[in-house]
């Protein structure tokens, strides 16, 4: 194979947003753990915490360090949200919430399986049962895609949410509204946990697992081979054919 | 023995003239309805009383040794202090959640209604820091307040504690014994106050839901991840099914 036939995936204004997000999502992670400091809860011990304040000089700076890369991080959010919508912005959505149950729910079981079995273990294991070695033809985005896009953006509008009634406790809130304040705190520790474990599945699969590393390249070069785009996103690929 | 600041407070000296209170508001620029400090009185039954007059007992955020608000502070803004035992609130850190408010059986915190973060007796930090003593103690007229550190004999409070060790008392609830570092000599006057520390619901919630639920999440998908990764270094040459891959479709 000289050079395989790319097909174009991502914008460049994707691409930015995603690394953007990326690097946003991992500062705000690890700052926000450090913020936590508290005998019963600390999620990583005792030490994190203290290390981390002392790189900011102090927990106060920390808090004030999250909170303006999280404003940052919304502005370009929302800049991008308005600036894209139609184009990126509402397909993107509409493509990550329209589940196709048969073949997605059939997809993720296979996935899953597959994953953990590997494919030649999954054709011994479960070819027997009818498995016929193949997943259900997938569309731009596969089943687990998006329903790690739904989780992620539902987490962070969660995120986003109770971090503004938390930054707004200090300016605008009176004694009687402190039970929203601390209940945000329990709920940002949620969504925050919920979203990691989402991420941490879609770090895997995107830069460590073999069988993504076309997409994976394609977030820094726009184009995935169209062999690839042919065998993972079948539908998508059968789309731009018709065209 | 670690620095301990602290008061002993002779109750039977307090004439309830409540300068100590006007004296911390206009040192500490305590907001309209907030209070740091505080004196107590019970009822005005003569007979209850030995001596036939009403106890007073002066009081203020006591610097607990076991402080419940630290337990009930998530971000480590409320602390004791270790240098000199003053339980501190970094306002820069406070989120004003209020969970410290609920959480101190007396009642010493309060938000700030201006700052709008938590807020109690410091021991009046700001004037300690040029040498004075808390406010409330240098205005009190019969000295019913004496401050320092309880650990050194060389200063009064510590005087007073080791000459009293057995008599002084500390004003708690039994079932929150927060281990206080305001002690009161002979009769302290009412003594049923203090509440039981109240964890908020939504900490409680944390604490025992939301923390073990979020660790078993994190940890079951780091796990997958991980057995994910051991399988692919284990079957290096494991390769999805050739050609006849995706085919469904049949377009070929
Ligand atoms: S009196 Fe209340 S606020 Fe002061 S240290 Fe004790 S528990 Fe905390
Ligand atoms: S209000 Fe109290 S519990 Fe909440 S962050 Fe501030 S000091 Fe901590």
């Amino acid at each position: 194979m000289s050079s395989p036939k790319m097909i174009f995936r991502h914008t460049r204004a994707g691409i930015f947003i995603h690394w953007f997000n990326a690097a946003c999502w991992f500062f705000l992670l690890f700052t926000g753990l450090a913020l936590i400091q508290n005998p019963e809860l600390n999620p990583l011990g005792a030490g994190y915490p203290n290390a981390v304040r002392a790189v900011f000089g102090g927990g106060a700076n920390l808090l004030v360090a999250h909170w303006l890369v999280a404003l940052i991080w919304l502005a370009v959010w929302v800049g991008y949200f308005f600036w894209g919508l139609s184009r990126f912005v509402a397909p993107f959505l509409h493509d990550t919430f329209t589940l196709e149950p048969n073949r997605d729910i059939q997809w993720m079981i296979k996935k899953n399986l597959q994953m953990i079995l590997g494919y030649k273990m999954m054709a011994k294991l479960v070819k027997p049962l009818g498995y016929d070695g193949q997943m259900p033809p997938q569309e731009y985005y596969n089943a687990g895609q998006k329903v790690a896009a739904q989780g992620i953006i539902i987490g962070a509008l969660v995120l986003v949410g109770t971090g503004f009634i938390m930054l707004f406790s200090k300016y605008f809130f009176t004694a009687a509204d402190v039970w929203l304040v601390q209940w945000s705190i329990t709920v940002h520790f949620i969504a925050a946990g919920v979203t990691t474990a989402l991420l941490m599945v879609h770090i895997y699969m995107a830069a460590i697992s073999k069988d993504e590393r076309p997409a994976f390249i394609s977030m820094f070069t726009g184009t995935v081979p169209a062999e690839y785009a042919k065998h993972h996103h079948q539908l998508w690929y059968e789309e731009l054919e018709e065209k | 023995m670690a620095k301990q600041l602290g008061m002993v407070i002779d109750a039977g000296l307090c004439i309830d003239c409540k300068g100590c209170m006007a004296a911390c508001k206009v040192a500490n620029e305590v907001p309209g309805d907030n209070w740091r400090n505080w004196i107590k009185s019970g009822d005005m039954d003569l007979r209850a009383q030995k001596r036939g007059r009403m106890v007073f007992q002066p009081g203020n955020c006591m610097q607990c040794d076991k402080p419940t608000c630290v337990s009930a502070c998530p971000t480590g803004a409320t602390y004791k202090s270790k240098s000199d035992g003053v339980v501190v609130i970094d306002r820069g850190l406070c989120i004003g959640c209020g969970q410290c408010i609920k959480a101190c059986p007396y009642g010493a915190r309060y938000r700030n209604d201006k700052l709008k973060v938590a807020d109690k007796c410091d021991f009046c930090a700001s004037r300690r820091a040029v040498g004075l003593e808390p406010a409330c103690v240098s205005t009190c007229p019969t000295k019913a307040r004496v401050f320092g550190d309880l650990n050194d004999p060389a200063n009064p409070a510590g005087k007073l504690m080791a000459a009293n060790k057995a008599k002084a008392t500390q004003v708690v609830n039994a079932q929150s014994n927060t281990d206080p570092n305001l002690y009161y000599l002979g009769e302290a006057g009412l003594k049923s106050w203090p509440v039981k520390a109240q964890m908020p619901g939504a900490f409680e919630f944390w604490k025992n839901l939301a923390d073990p639920a979020v660790k078993v999440v994190v940890g079951l998908s780091g796990l997958g991840v991980l057995a994910m990764l051991g399988k692919q270094l284990m079957l290096k040459n494991d390769a999805p099914p050739p050609e006849e891959h995706g085919e469904e479709g049949g377009h070929e």
